[in-house]
């Protein structure tokens, strides 16, 4: 699978193009998907979607809280 | 035209430097409201996701952190002048809590390895038996990233501590390989980044087992966003 | 609203790390799941609608693995249902993973890459 950073040098190991790899990868782990957002107009529908989206995270994050409670009281009861 | 958007800052009167943007274009301050804004036109409809625009993006928004302490826009960031005046319009407050939060700080970053094994061994099961050799293996898988899981709150809490009162603010990331545990990021502020670094070093040393990288000071990416937030 | 003059000057990003080659191996995972063209502002209504459908979708297989995980280890299941669990929860996984496919989503674009430290968009 081709990527848009195919032309960063994939070195051998050790020495100093690795380290400048690793100083892209790492600038590019800062860069990309960090920072403000903004909703346009385009997204106004989306960013509803996105709203009910965020809702959701949190909603199935205590879905998935609360269950692995009840399994850790399983696990208790039935070693009781 | 619209305008690609680097970052946002409280007031400031003009960039330092020229600066070259994304696709070799100008960066120029755009100020509205209590805000300045260093942007660049843009003609196109989509930014190309390249290394060299990925870097410009990077040098441009870092060139504001020896004046003031920035918030970056996300990458790729194409706007209409409008559409950043009503954001900066409906999003002030927010904005200007933000910045507060920010002001004075760089982000320092941790990454940590831990190369172990997390599940245990694969059992035998019956070659004629798929579906059960299915749910063994979730089983493993599961039980796997439980254990992975729990280690990595662990070492996120003891991080935390070891590094006390030098964080203002802290991040942490989920990480989709197995072998990279846990990402920090940490809200430092400039003075104390010194403190900060000889925390981490004493700290690194009491977990031979985990592999660090350390980087910074950078601006603050892991803090700018200010609609998609959860404290867990 | 600027900085003082005896704030110290934030230097260049420097990176340290003994494990150079580890971190490359492990970062390179950043730069191949990256489209070629971003436009934050213009996804598309369909794909937002897609990905919520799926999300819910995958969060709920996700349970229900666990859930056949959990009977199977519990031991009140015969082998032949737990062998019938196991194949339909295969198809249902397959489905998902065409379904993801065909609208061009990854695991992290359903924010479902449940990391240690709680669900981050």
């Amino acid at each position: 699978m081709s990527s848009p950073f195919d032309q960063v040098i994939i070195s051998e190991s050790g020495g100093e193009l690795e380290e400048s790899e690793l100083s892209l990868l790492e600038t590019l782990d800062h860069v990309l998907n960090r920072g403000l957002v903004i909703a346009g107009e385009i997204t106004i529908s989306v960013a509803d979607i996105d709203l009910v989206f965020l809702g959701l995270n949190v909603l199935l994050s205590s879905v998935e809280t609360a269950n692995d409670v009840l399994r850790r009281r399983e696990a208790s009861d039935a070693s009781a | 035209m619209k305008l690609y958007a680097y970052c946002l800052t409280e007031g400031i009167d003009s960039p330092a430097e020229s600066l070259t943007g994304i696709n070799g274009s100008t960066v120029r301050l755009l100020n509205l409201n209590d805000f300045s804004l260093l942007v660049s036109d843009f003609a196109g409809d989509t930014v190309p996701v390249s290394r060299d625009n990925a870097l410009a993006h990077a040098a441009v928004v870092r060139s504001v952190l020896d004046q003031t302490t920035p918030l970056p826009f996300r990458f790729g960031t194409l706007v209409t002048q409008q559409q950043l005046e009503n954001y900066v319009t409906t999003r002030r407050d927010a904005l200007q809590a933000k910045l507060e939060l920010v002001r004075g700080c760089v982000e320092m970053s941790v990454k940590i390895i831990w190369d172990r094994p997390w599940t245990e061994e694969p059992p035998v099961t019956e070659p004629d038996k798929p579906g059960t050799a299915f749910l063994v293996e979730k089983r493993r898988e599961l039980l796997g990233s439980e254990t992975r899981a729990e280690e990595a709150k662990k070492i996120a809490r003891w991080l935390t501590e070891r590094l006390g009162e030098a964080v203002r603010e802290k991040e942490f990331r989920a990480n989709s390989t197995d072998k990279l545990l846990l990402t920090a990021a940490h809200l430092v502020e400039r003075s104390r980044v010194e403190e900060y670094r000889s925390l981490l070093k004493n700290a690194r040393l009491e977990r031979p087992e985990l592999h660090f990288l350390a980087s910074g000071p950078w601006p603050p990416y892991s803090f700018a966003n200010i609609d998609l937030e959860f404290k867990s | 609203m600027e900085l003082s003059p005896e704030t110290p000057r934030p230097a260049e990003p420097e990176i340290e790390t003994s494990h150079v080659e580890e971190f490359v191996e492990q970062l390179r995972c950043v730069t191949d799941s990256l489209p070629s063209r971003i436009n934050i502002d213009a996804q598309s209504v369909e794909q937002g609608l897609a990905k919520l459908v799926l999300t819910l979708i995958e969060f709920i297989r996700r349970l229900l693995e666990k859930q056949a995980v959990r009977r199977m280890e519990g031991g009140d299941l015969s082998p032949e249902q737990i062998e019938e669990l196991g194949l339909a929860l295969m198809k249902l996984e397959a489905k998902l993973h065409e379904l993801k496919t065909q609208f061009g989503l990854t695991d992290e674009d359903l924010n479902l890459d449940l990391g240690p430290i709680g669900r981050l968009i």
